[in-house]
């Protein structure tokens, strides 16, 4: 029984452990403003509906271009 | 004739106008895309809305491209555009005038040092930005936004925000100063 508790004692540690090592392998220090908002832009992903939103626009545009039709596409192949 | 990528995104030293069926439109679009969506996703802080304003935003340049004849910079211009957009949601919404009016002394008496600025949890990170810069006065969050993106010197944020390159580095100061008093609150 007391061999038991601490069996879970040594479990809860480890697991403790493993955490706490994980957060330290996503913390990240950033030396300025600057260089923490370029991090954060270069993490940020354009969605592609945005693109697919925008060539069913053009499409609807007087003079509709293929060129967006050929990107949309590129990037569904992608 | 076909242009280059390298060709098309630089309108600025080719000077001259683009047209509807022009394949550059789509280079442009990749090059651009990113600082636009992030720009407006950071000035609106609203996925949802920053989608649509990208959208819009390139729209609107799509429309008026023929008549961009390289006076300014492509991003220049497409920052505008998208100040100029985000600006106009915001009072429309009526979202985040709690502050537009704020007496940017309020930001100059920071006692805390300028200590780097840590995470934990990365993941969190732009939810963290997010608050920091709603938090500060429009101008200081818009300089911020400009200043990250290494493409724009101060002169070109400074003809963005209509003030000289020398004002613009000091309220940056300000601003950053800012930013950091704020951003551990929001941990």
């Amino acid at each position: 029984m007391k061999q038991n508790s601490k069996l879970r004692h040594q479990e809860e540690q480890q697991a403790t452990q493993q955490q706490h090592s994980e957060q330290k392998t996503d913390a990240k220090e950033f030396s300025s403003v600057d260089e923490m908002l370029r991090h954060d832009a270069s993490q940020t992903a354009v969605p592609p509906n945005v693109a697919d939103k925008l060539n069913r626009s053009i499409a609807s545009e007087p003079q509709p271009a293929s060129w967006l039709k050929r990107l949309v596409n590129n990037l569904k192949v992608k | 004739m076909e242009l280059s990528l390298a060709e098309a995104v630089q309108p600025e030293t080719t000077a001259r106008p683009m047209n509807w069926e022009s394949p550059e439109f789509g280079a442009i679009y990749e090059e651009h895309s990113q600082a636009i969506f992030y720009l407006a996703l950071r000035m609106l802080g609203n996925p949802a809305q920053a989608e649509d304003a990208a959208h819009d935003v390139f729209l609107k340049a799509f429309r008026a491209m023929k008549e961009f004849r390289g006076e300014s910079n492509l991003r220049t211009w497409l920052y505008r555009i998208t100040i100029n957009h985000c600006r106009n949601l915001a009072q429309t919404w009526h979202q985040r005038n709690i502050f537009s009016n704020a007496d940017e002394s309020v930001w100059e008496t920071s006692t805390h040092s300028e200590s780097p600025l840590r995470v934990l949890e990365i993941k969190e990170l732009g939810e963290r930005i997010q608050k920091t810069l709603d938090g500060l006065p429009e101008e200081y969050r818009l300089l911020l936004l400009l200043v990250a993106d290494e493409k724009l010197s101060y002169e070109e944020i400074g003809v963005l925000t209509e003030q000289t390159a020398d004002a613009v580095r000091g309220k940056l100061h300000r601003a950053r100063k800012a930013f950091q008093q704020q951003f551990p609150k929001t941990a």
